[in-house]
């Protein structure tokens, strides 16, 4: 029933309410609460399979059957074949569901949806900082594997990444493996000091103020909670960068995910369909209620 | 296509037997309620149609139906398979006013552009539409201002006009043509006679519209952000986020998804309509909501019929059926909401102190001095300046009661 056309660069499915079927591979508790889980997810069909192709950002409806669809971002990127990861966050009934699932278990996958990042076009020959707070983390994660992956295309890449406790950092191992890596600087930070952690102390806005490199023929890849956000533009204005070099991705009620439903609706913009990534000079333009 | 030919009214009947053979036909029926309602018809001969008026609903719900099922599922053991269920069906609607078939040109942007919605492309694919002209514009309609009616150009594949006991009838695409040589025993030439009085008719329709709202200067003032918040208050405390105003809507396509269950394995996935003055509307997952409050939803609501659409499609995608002025009684339909923000804007640009002043000053009824020395006793005792005036024998209640219904037309 779908099927992608050349006039639709961004792989969204064409055409369909109806999910792919999949089941879930793995599950792994990223979190000290257990309330972040990333699933692996492999698709049942082989025609699914060599059809999906995504770009890092983008995210997918996982369909629980009887409970429904939720829209998540990808975790994981491109370059890892034969897996699609998701890390989610237990909220609401579907999510809840979802945690109690067990590895083997079916579930439906409807996507790739929307527009992710950049990374082959605006982003390339760029230095790139990552900054993400939380368990806003996922679909930077998906991009920051991406882009080692194509090394070669990137300038530096600075990662700054903070959680409220070392207990609560996403992807742990990688982490650890990204930080000893001389391609890449990683700044990984928790918000007070805790037994154990001989790491970077202090929130994100502070961290990127101290380490932020500059705004020279470079972007900024930021994900987090809009308090974070808010803070961490000051200290990057500062040292001259603008919105237009800032990426963001927003989340919104979704439905659909095609730009039909109307519940992501801000202003001229459809969250699903317009985004969910867009630059900070276009959110600075969209109404109020964002 | 704009061919037009002549069909006699006793000749309906059988064209329209004809014409929905192997379809299914919707037409405006009255029920035993006295709704006049679109309906499918299975006998014409048991079942009178009813032209006199704008049906109570819109055919919105033919083509995006207040629930509809996606597929249906099953999950059991190691499997969750999915059934896409197909809910279109060929059908010929009769008797859809101009205000309809543009609600439905505005659900085809929707619907149709990328990526496209296939169980709505089904039901247009699967559409014959027939319009009638309104010779008489309803006592809430106002498509002169939306540029929606009382007539089309185009939009519809064959648009009736009522000549009394014939009706012209034009086409606007090529299946209209094709039921012009499809069915000839039924169409005859028209004179010149005819063309003339469609012409009038038509002319007359748009001289007809008892409502002038004002739907252009309502897009400025929401374009140039000049909307006091006060009118968005006001409307908010009115909105009782029941949903009719959407539902009755035919441009609202909002929609929610959910699941129903059959049974443990067994459901469907279904949408259903959906309104954005319900609270939860924006909510998500953890109880953030983006548009918390009753005003933030109406205005969003407003802008988006008004102002959003209107900049994207260079027109509102409110197309002037009044059906929202009857159905909400808080009052906070489109036609209400034009008229604050034409009449409240027109106010901003004087000292608000004075406007009961002015209004009676400009209608003669006091003198500067009178206005003056009111004032300066208002400034004194912070009564209201009605009151003053009322009390100084210079106006009487129905007096002011006068200019101030004056002002709100």
């Amino acid at each position: 029933m779908t099927k992608q056309t050349a006039d639709n660069p961004n792989n969204q499915m064409v055409n369909s309410y109806t999910p792919f079927p999949a089941r879930i591979d793995d599950i792994l508790v990223e979190t000290e609460d257990g309330n972040l889980k990333t699933f692996r997810i492999v698709l049942e069909n082989q025609k699914d399979i060599s059809k999906w192709n995504h770009v890092p950002g983008q995210f997918a409806m996982l369909s629980l059957a009887g409970r429904g669809e939720i829209p998540i971002g990808i975790a994981s990127s491109p370059t890892e074949k034969g897996r699609i990861l998701f890390t989610v966050n237990r909220a609401g009934v579907v999510t809840k569901a979802l945690h109690q699932m067990e590895t083997g278990s079916r579930i439906g996958v409807r996507g790739p949806l929307g527009n992710g990042f950049p990374v082959d076009s605006d982003l390339k020959g760029k230095n790139i900082v990552i900054i993400a707070g939380g368990f806003a983390f996922t679909t930077l994660r998906a991009t920051l594997v991406y882009m080692l992956a194509n090394r070669d295309n990137y300038g530096k890449i600075t990662v700054i990444y903070g959680a409220r406790t070392p207990g609560m950092l996403l992807y742990r191992d990688e982490l650890k493996e990204w930080a000893g890596r001389n391609d890449l600087e990683v700044h990984v930070t928790i918000d007070s000091e805790a037994p154990g952690w001989d790491g970077l102390v202090g929130f994100v806005p502070t961290i990127a103020g101290e380490v932020a490199p500059s705004p020279e023929n470079a972007a900024a890849l930021i994900c987090g909670p809009p308090i974070m956000i808010k803070f961490t533009m000051p200290p990057l204005e500062k040292i001259g960068w603008t919105d237009d070099q800032v990426y963001l991705s927003l989340e919104n009620r979704m439905k659909c995910g095609l730009g039909v439903c109307g519940h992501c609706n801000v202003g001229p913009v459809y969250v699903c369909k317009d985004g969910p990534v867009f630059t900070r000079e276009q959110v600075q333009r969209l109404p109020v209620e964002f | 296509m704009n061919e037009k030919f002549i069909l006699r009214k006793d000749h309906l009947t059988g064209f329209l037997r004809k014409l929905s053979k192997g379809h299914r036909l919707v037409a405006p029926v009255r029920n035993r309620y006295g709704d006049l309602m679109f309906q499918v018809i299975d006998s014409l001969e048991t079942t009178d149609l009813d032209l006199s008026e704008q049906a109570q609903e819109s055919p919105k719900a033919f083509f995006l139906p207040q629930e509809e099922v996606l597929f249906s599922y099953e999950a059991s053991g190691g499997i969750y398979d999915f059934r896409p269920i197909n809910n279109s069906e060929q059908t010929v609607y009769f008797g859809l006013r101009s205000c309809d078939i543009s609600a439905i040109l505005y659900m085809d942007v929707i619907f149709l552009r990328s990526p496209r919605d296939d169980h709505y492309m089904k039901k247009r694919k699967d559409s014959i539409l027939i319009s009638i002209g309104c010779n008489t514009p309803g006592e809430n309609c106002f498509c002169n201002a939306t540029r929606t009616g009382p007539f089309l150009e185009y939009g519809f594949d064959l648009q009736f006009t009522d000549l009394g006991d014939r009706f012209f009838v034009e086409s606007g695409r090529a299946r209209g043509d094709e039921i012009f040589s499809e069915w000839p025993q039924f169409f005859h030439p028209v004179t010149e006679e005819d063309v003339r009085l469609q012409y009038q008719l038509a002319l007359e329709a748009k001289a007809g519209f008892r409502r002038q709202i004002h739907v252009e200067p309502a897009f400025s003032k929401l374009r140039d952000d000049a909307v006091d918040t006060a009118v968005w208050r006001e409307m908010a405390s009115r909105c009782d986020g029941c949903g009719g105003c959407a539902y009755i809507c035919p441009t609202c396509t909002c929609f929610t998804i959910f699941d129903r269950m059959e049974s443990t394995e067994t459901g469907k996935r279904i949408r259903a309509w959906d309104s954005c003055t319900h609270a939860g509307f924006t909510r998500m997952a953890g109880g953030h909501n983006p548009v918390d409050m009753k005003i933030d939803a109406l205005r969003r609501r407003f802008m988006h019929k008004l102002y959003y659409d209107y900049s994207a499609f260079r027109r509102p995608s409110c197309v002037g059926c009044g059906r929202c002025v009857d159905m909400c009684f808080g009052g906070v339909d489109i036609v209400k909401f034009i008229d604050i923000v034409c009449a409240g804007t027109r106010k901003r640009t004087r000292d608000s102190r004075r406007i009961l002043g002015d209004l009676l000053l400009e209608a003669g009824l006091i003198s500067r001095t009178d206005l003056e020395k009111a004032l300066s006793r208002q400034a004194d005792t912070g009564e209201a300046l009605g009151k003053i005036l009322m009390d100084l024998g210079l106006v009487t209640c129905a007096e002011i009661l006068g200019v101030l219904s004056l002002e709100n037309m």
